[in-house]
C-alpha cells in the first residue's frame, strides 16, 4: 500500500529543501551585500520576490498538469494540480505579507493601491482561493474537468497581471526582471536564485508527500470499502 | 438522410433561440436594467456625498454633484456586478426545461454552443450599456462631447468583449454546483477585476474633458489582449466543458 520509492523521493527532496534553506539564508544575511539606500530591509527582497518567482512558476506547473489532465483524464495530474495550487496559494499569501512589511519600510505604508503587481498578487489569491470552492462545490468527474479548466482560466490570468504593471505606468516598484535581464548585481543575483531554488525546493518536497499522502488515503478508503463488504 | 446543417446556420439557430426566449420573457434584461440602475444610485448615495470634499486643481472646493472623476469605476463596477445576474442565468431556461440534454445529443460541437451563448451575453451587456451609459453620463459627467462619448463605446464593445467570453466559461463551471449562486460571483469577479481596472481607466482618460491618447490606448489595448487571451482559453476548453 505505501510506495517505498515515492516516500525515499518526498524525503530527498526535503533533504535538498534543508540545505538550500540553511544555504540561502547563509549567503542573503552575511554574504549578499547590503544596500546602500534601504539598509537591512533589503534583505526581504530574497524572500519576496524570489516567493512570487517561484509562485508564478508553481501556477504554471498546475496549468501544465491541467492541460495533461484535459488530455489524458489521468487522476494523478489533478491530483498534482491540485497540490501545486494549494502551495502556490500560500507562497501567494506570504508574497502579500512580505510586500507589506516592505511597504511599511520603504513607502511608509502596509499597502499601496498603485502598485499594480502587489495589487495583482491580491487579485491571483483570490482567484485561485476560488478553485477551492469551485472544487468542494461540485461533485464526480465533473469536478476534476471543471478544476482543470477553471486552472487554466486562472493561469491566463498570470500574464495579464504582468502587462498590467506596464498598462497602469506605475513607477512605484522597482522592476527587477526586465527585457533585458535581471535588474540586479550578480551577488545579490546569485543568492536570489539560490533563494527562488529553495523555494521550488521545498514546492517539490510538500508535492512529494501530498501525493504520498493521497494515494495511502485512496488505498485505505478502497480498503475500508473492501472490509464493509465482508 | 439530411444533411448536417453548416456551422455558421447552427450558430444563428442557437443565437436565435437565445434572443428569441429573451424577446418573450424579459425576465434577464429588465432584471439587469433594474439592478445596474439602483447600483448607480448607491454609488452616487456612497461616493456622491463625499465629493464635497474634494477640491479642484485650483483649489476651490468641487461641485458636491461633479463626480466625473469617479464614472469610470462607478460605471464599470455597475456592469462588473451586474454581468453576474446575466452570467448567472445563462444557462437557466435550458437546465430548467431540459432542453440542454436535447441540444447535447443533437449533432451541434460544444464549441458552437458555447460561442452562442458568450454572443448572447455580448447582446445583452451591449443592450444593458445602451442604457446605463447615457443614464451615467447624463448623472455623473460633466462637459462630455461626441468624441469622448465615441471613445465610451469603443470601451464597452471591447470590455463586454471580455466579460462575455469570460462569463460564458463561468456560468457553464457553475451549472452543475452546489449552491450555483454564491459560487458564481466567487469564481466570475476575480478573473474580472483586470478588466474592471483597465475599462474603468479608459473611461476615466476619455471623460476628462480632453482625452488622454496615450492612456487611453494602453488600457484599451489591454482589453483586446484579455479578450484575445480569453477567446483563446475558451475555444481550448470549450470541448470539455460539456464532455459528459
Amino acid at each position: 500500500m505505501i510506495d517505498r520509492p515515492a516516500q525515499r523521493r518526498a524525503l530527498l527532496w526535503s533533504a535538498i529543501t534543508a540545505v538550500l534553506m540553511v544555504v540561502s539564508l547563509f549567503g542573503i544575511f552575511f554574504v549578499a551585500p547590503t544596500d546602500g539606500d534601504q539598509g537591512i530591509i533589503q534583505k526581504i527582497f530574497y524572500f519576496h520576490v524570489a516567493d512570487a518567482m517561484a509562485a508564478l512558476i508553481i501556477f504554471a506547473v498546475a496549468a501544465v498538469s491541467a492541460i495533461l489532465y484535459l488530455r489524458t483524464r489521468k487522476e494523478r495530474y489533478d491530483e498534482i494540480t491540485t497540490v501545486s495550487i494549494g502551495v502556490g496559494l500560500v507562497y501567494s499569501i506570504l508574497v502579500v505579507i512580505t510586500g507589506s512589511i516592505w511597504a511599511k519600510a520603504s513607502w511608509g505604508t502596509y499597502w499601496v493601491w498603485n502598485d499594480p503587481r502587489l495589487v495583482t498578487f491580491l487579485i491571483l489569491l483570490l482567484l485561485y482561493a476560488s478553485y477551492f470552492v469551485l472544487r468542494s462545490s461540485v461533485e464526480g468527474e465533473r469536478r476534476l474537468r471543471y478544476s482543470a479548466i477553471f486552472a487554466l482560466i486562472a493561469f491566463a490570468s498570470v500574464p495579464l497581471s504582468f502587462y498590467s504593471v506596464r498598462v497602469a505606468r506605475s513607477f512605484v516598484h522597482p522592476v527587477v526582471i526586465t527585457n533585458s535581464g535581471a535588474n540586479m548585481p550578480t551577488s545579490m543575483l546569485v543568492w536570489f536564485l539560490v533563494s527562488m531554488a529553495a523555494f521550488l525546493a521545498l514546492f517539490v518536497a510538500v508535492l512529494q508527500f501530498e501525493l504520498v499522502q493521497m494515494r495511502v488515503g485512496k488505498a485505505l478508503q478502497k480498503l475500508k470499502l473492501q472490509l464493509e463488504g465482508d | 438522410m439530411r444533411a448536417q446543417p453548416h456551422a455558421g446556420r447552427q450558430l444563428v439557430a442557437l443565437l436565435r433561440k437565445d434572443l428569441r426566449l429573451e424577446l418573450r420573457t424579459r425576465e434577464i434584461l429588465i432584471a439587469m436594467l433594474l439592478f445596474a440602475t439602483m447600483l448607480m444610485l448607491l454609488f452616487q448615495f456612497g461616493i456622491g456625498e463625499r465629493a464635497q470634499d474634494l477640491e479642484t486643481p485650483d483649489g476651490l472646493p468641487a461641485q458636491v454633484t461633479d463626480i466625473t472623476p469617479f464614472i469610470g469605476g462607478i460605471l464599470w463596477a455597475t456592469i462588473a456586478l451586474t454581468a453576474v445576474l446575466g452570467v448567472g442565468r445563462a444557462w437557466v431556461p435550458e437546465r430548467e426545461q431540459r432542453v440542454l440534454d436535447a441540444i447535447l445529443v443533437a449533432p451541434v460541437s460544444r464549441s458552437l454552443l458555447m460561442s452562442a451563448k458568450a454572443i448572447s451575453l455580448y447582446v445583452h451587456l451591449l443592450v444593458l450599456e445602451l442604457v446605463i451609459v447615457p443614464v451615467a453620463i447624463l448623472f455623473f459627467v460633466r462637459g462630455i462631447g461626441p468624441v469622448q462619448v465615441g471613445a465610451v463605446v469603443v470601451v464597452c464593445l471591447l470590455a463586454s468583449l471580455c466579460i462575455a467570453v469570460l462569463g460564458s466559461l463561468m456560468a457553464c463551471l457553475s451549472l452543475y454546483a452546489r449552491a450555483r449562486e454564491a459560487l458564481l460571483p466567487v469564481l466570475f469577479l476575480p478573473p474580472l477585476v483586470p478588466v474592471v481596472i483597465a475599462a474603468s481607466g479608459a473611461t476615466h482618460a476619455a471623460t476628462q474633458g480632453t482625452i488622454d491618447m496615450q492612456e487611453y490606448r494602453g488600457y484599451c489595448l489591454f482589453l483586446a489582449i484579455y479578450a484575445l487571451v480569453f477567446c483563446l482559453v475558451a475555444y481550448a476548453t470549450y470541448d470539455h466543458v460539456f464532455d459528459d
